[in-house]
C-alpha cells in the first residue's frame, strides 16, 4: 500500500518538472506558431550547464538558475529573431529546429560524452533530502520543481491576463494583422515571448540535473511526454498545461507501479491517443490566453 | 512527363535489369566486396527516402515516423523468422504489412481532426518510435531488452552469396519503391496529394477524397518502409531496441529528401546517393563526431536557401552542374590518393552539388525600400 501511495505521489510531483518542460513549448506553439524542437536541446544543455557549474566551480545547483535563465532566454530570443528574419512557416520551423536539435545533441555528446553525468551528494546535497509527509517521502528537487512550476504557471497566467504585454500576445495570437494595425510590434512581442519560453526550458533543465542523471539521448525521451502534456493541456493554455502535467505524471506513476518503468511511456501515449480521439482541443477547451 | 507516364518506370526497370548483373561484374573483375555492400546501402536509403517522400513530399504532412515503420519491419523479421521459424520471403511482406497497420492506425487517429492535423501528425510520429521501443522492451516475445541475434538466419541460395543476395534484395525493394512513387506521381492519387499539399481545405471543397488519399499514401509509405526494414535486418547481425528505434532513420530520410527535393521522385534518389556517399567517406576519414553537425547544418541550409532541392536545381542549370562534376572528377585525380571508386564518386557528386548551388543567374532580389515589390514577394514566397 505504501509503495502505491509513494509511487503515485512521486508521479504527481514529477508533474512539476513536466509542466516546467512543457510550458514554454505550449506558449511557442500556441502563440508564436513555432514548433520548437530546440526547446528540448535548451532543457538538456541547461541541465549540463548546471552539472558543469557544480562540478567545476562547486556552485549550488539552485544558483545555476541565475546563469542558465539569462543565457537561454537570450538564445531563445536570438532564435526567434532569426525565424522572423527568414520568415519561416510553421512546418519549416519544425524542420529547422530539428536540424538545430541534432546539432545540439551531437555537441552535448562531444562535450559531455554519452556516459551518464550526475552531480554527487556534495555538489548536490538536495538529491538525498526529502520532506516527510507521514511515511511518504517528497524528494526536495521534485518538490521544489513542483512549487516553482505552480508559481510560474500562475505568474504566466497573470502576465497574459492582466498586463499590456499579455494583451499584446493575445491580440497577436488572435489576429496578427489587426494587432499590427493597433500599433503592436509583432517581432518584439514574439522575441520576448520566445525568451520567456526558453527561460522556462532553462529552469526545467536545472531541476532535471538536480533530480536525475543526464545523458544526450534523454532529450528524445521527452518528446512523448511533453507533446502529450501540451496537447492534453490545450495549446497555449498555461493552467491547462499545469493540470495536464500533473495528470501525465500521475498516469506515469501508476503505470510504473503496475508494469515497471518501461510501461510509463506506453500509458502516457495511450492518454495522448485518447485525448486526440475524444477531446482534441485539450482539457482547457479553447486556449485561455 | 505527364504525357508519357510509362517512361519513368520503364527506364527504372531497364536500369534495374542492368544492375542485376553488377555483382557478377564485381566478381569477374575481382573488385572488393565493399562495392556491393556500399551499393546495397545506397539502395536501402533510396528505398527509405522514396518511401518517406511518397507521403510527406507529395501530401505535405510531415512524418518523423520512418524509424518506427522501419523498426517494425526489422523486428518482424527478427521475431517471426528467428524466434518462430517462419520462412524468409513471406516474412518480408508481413513486415511491410505490419508497418502499414501502424501507419494506418496513426492516420486513423490524426486525420479525423479538423485543426492542426499536420502538426499533430508530425509530433505523433515523432513520439511513436519511442513508444514502440518501450513496448518491445516490456514484451519478452518481441525483445524483452535482450536484443535478437540475426546472423543465423537461413538465406536462399538462388540469389548468390550473402553479399550478392543482400545487393539483389536491396535492388528489388529500391526498384519497387521508385516505381511505386513514379506511378503515384503521375496518377490521380498523386495529383490529389499535391492538391492536399497546396491547400487541403480547397482540395476537399473541390471534391478530392482527402482522407482516403492520405490513408492510401500513408499505407504505401509505411509498407515500403517496413519491407525495406525487414530486408535490412539480414544485413544487421544483432538487433537492439536502441539501434532500431532512434531518430537516425527519420533524420537521414528527411535530410536526403529535402536535399534532393521533395517534389519529384528523383529528388530522394539523388539525395540518398549524395548523403550516403558523403557520410560514408566522412566516417571512413574518422569524422563521425562532426558528421552529425554537418547533417544538421546542411538541413538548415537547405530549408533556408534552396527550398526546391538539388534535383530541380540541377535540371534548371545542367551546364554549371556538369562543370562542377567535371571539376570534381579532376579534383579527385589531383587530390588523390584514390584508394577507392567511392572516394572518386564522392568528389564527383560534391563537385556537381556545389556547381548546382553556385548562385549564378539568380532571380534579382527586389530593391530595398520598395514596399509594393516586397509585398508581392511576401505573397509569392509565403
Amino acid at each position: 500500500m505504501s509503495l502505491w501511495t509513494q509511487s503515485i505521489v512521486s508521479g504527481l510531483l514529477s508533474g512539476g518538472i513536466y509542466a516546467m518542460m512543457s510550458l514554454g513549448m505550449s506558449l511557442s506553439w500556441g502563440v508564436l506558431k513555432i514548433i520548437n524542437l530546440a526547446h528540448f536541446s535548451f532543457i538538456l544543455l541547461s541541465g549540463y550547464f548546471t552539472y558543469q557549474l557544480a562540478f567545476s566551480y562547486g556552485w549550488d545547483p539552485f544558483a545555476a538558475i541565475l546563469v542558465c535563465v539569462p543565457v537561454f532566454a537570450l538564445a531563445g530570443m536570438a532564435l526567434q529573431w532569426a525565424f522572423d528574419k527568414l520568415r519561416v512557416s510553421e512546418f519549416e520551423s519544425l524542420l529547422l529546429t530539428f536540424g538545430l536539435f541534432i546539432i545540439f545533441e551531437s555537441i552535448a555528446s562531444t562535450v559531455w560524452t554519452a556516459d551518464f553525468r550526475r552531480m554527487d551528494t556534495v555538489q548536490n546535497p538536495y538529491q538525498s533530502q526529502s520532506v516527510w509527509l507521514g511515511d511518504i517521502a517528497l524528494p526536495v528537487p521534485q518538490l521544489a520543481a513542483f512549487v516553482v512550476a505552480v508559481i510560474v504557471a500562475f505568474g504566466t497566467r497573470y502576465l497574459m491576463e492582466k498586463t499590456d504585454f499579455g494583451r499584446a500576445v493575445r491580440a497577436l495570437s488572435q489576429d496578427r494583422d489587426v494587432a499590427r494595425a493597433f500599433g503592436i510590434d509583432p517581432h518584439r512581442v514574439a522575441m520576448r515571448l520566445a525568451g520567456l519560453a526558453a527561460a522556462f526550458a532553462a529552469i526545467a533543465g536545472v531541476f532535471i540535473a538536480m533530480s536525475r542523471a543526464l545523458w544526450p539521448g534523454l532529450a528524445v525521451e521527452w518528446f512523448g511526454i511533453v507533446f502529450s502534456v501540451v496537447i492534453l493541456g490545450g495549446l497555449g493554455s498555461t493552467l491547462g498545461t499545469l493540470i495536464a502535467a500533473v495528470i501525465i505524471g500521475f498516469v506515469g506513476g501508476v503505470a510504473t507501479v503496475v508494469g515497471g518503468p518501461p510501461m510509463a511511456p506506453l500509458a502516457i501515449f495511450l492518454v495522448l491517443i485518447a485525448t486526440l480521439l475524444f477531446r482534441p482541443q485539450g482539457i482547457m477547451g479553447r486556449s485561455s490566453i | 512527363m505527364r504525357q508519357r507516364p510509362w517512361l519513368g518506370p520503364a527506364v527504372t526497370l531497364v536500369v534495374a535489369v542492368a544492375l542485376w548483373f553488377y555483382p557478377n561484374l564485381v566478381d569477374a573483375a575481382g573488385w572488393p566486396i565493399f562495392y556491393l555492400l556500399f551499393a546495397y546501402t545506397v539502395f536501402f536509403w533510396v528505398t527509405q527516402a522514396s518511401s518517406w517522400n511518397l507521403f510527406t513530399g507529395f501530401s505535405g504532412y510531415f512524418s518523423f515516423g520512418q524509424g518506427a515503420f522501419y523498426g517494425v519491419g526489422v523486428y518482424a523479421l527478427g521475431v517471426l523468422v528467428v524466434k518462430r521459424g517462419w520462412p524468409l520471403l513471406p516474412t518480408f511482406v508481413v513486415g511491410g504489412l505490419l508497418a502499414s497497420v501502424l501507419g494506418l492506425f496513426i492516420g486513423l487517429v490524426v486525420f479525423r481532426l479538423r485543426r492542426l492535423r499536420g502538426e499533430i501528425f508530425a509530433l505523433m510520429t515523432l513520439a511513436v518510435a519511442f513508444v514502440l521501443g518501450a513496448v518491445a522492451r516490456i514484451s519478452p516475445t518481441i525483445d524483452g531488452g535482450q536484443g535478437i541475434p540475426l546472423s543465423s538466419v537461413p538465406t536462399p541460395d538462388a540469389l548468390g552469396t550473402h553479399p550478392q543476395m543482400i545487393f539483389r534484395l536491396g535492388l528489388i525493394t529500391a526498384v519497387l519503391a521508385v516505381v511505386v512513387v513514379q506511378v503515384v506521381q503521375n496518377s490521380r492519387l498523386g495529383w490529389g496529394l499535391f492538391s492536399i499539399r497546396d491547400d487541403e481545405d480547397v482540395a476537399e471543397t473541390l471534391g478530392v477524397p482527402t482522407f482516403r488519399f492520405k490513408m492510401i499514401a500513408l499505407g504505401l509509405t509505411s509498407f515500403l518502409a517496413g519491407l525495406s526494414g525487414a530486408v535490412h535486418a539480414l544485413q544487421v547481425s544483432y538487433v537492439t531496441i536502441e539501434e532500431v528505434f532512434n531518430i537516425r532513420v527519420p533524420l537521414m530520410v528527411i535530410l536526403m529528401s529535402i536535399l534532393g527535393g521533395t517534389r519529384h521522385w528523383m529528388g530522394p534518389v539523388l539525395g540518398a546517393l549524395v548523403v550516403h556517399t558523403m557520410s560514408d567517406r566522412l566516417n571512413r576519414a574518422g569524422l563521425e563526431a562532426v558528421s552529425d553537425i554537418i547533417v544538421g547544418a546542411l538541413l538548415i541550409l537547405m530549408i533556408v536557401a534552396i527550398k526546391e532541392g538539388l534535383y530541380l536545381r540541377m535540371r534548371e542549370r545542367p551546364l554549371v552542374t556538369a562543370i562542377g562534376a567535371a571539376v570534381g572528377v579532376a579534383a579527385g585525380f589531383v587530390l588523390g590518393p584514390l584508394d577507392s571508386a567511392v572516394t572518386h564518386l564522392a568528389y564527383t557528386l560534391l563537385g556537381a552539388v556545389l556547381g548546382a548551388m553556385v548562385p549564378v543567374g539568380r532571380r534579382r532580389r527586389p530593391q530595398s525600400g520598395a514596399p509594393a515589390t516586397q509585398t508581392i514577394e511576401e505573397v509569392v514566397g509565403g
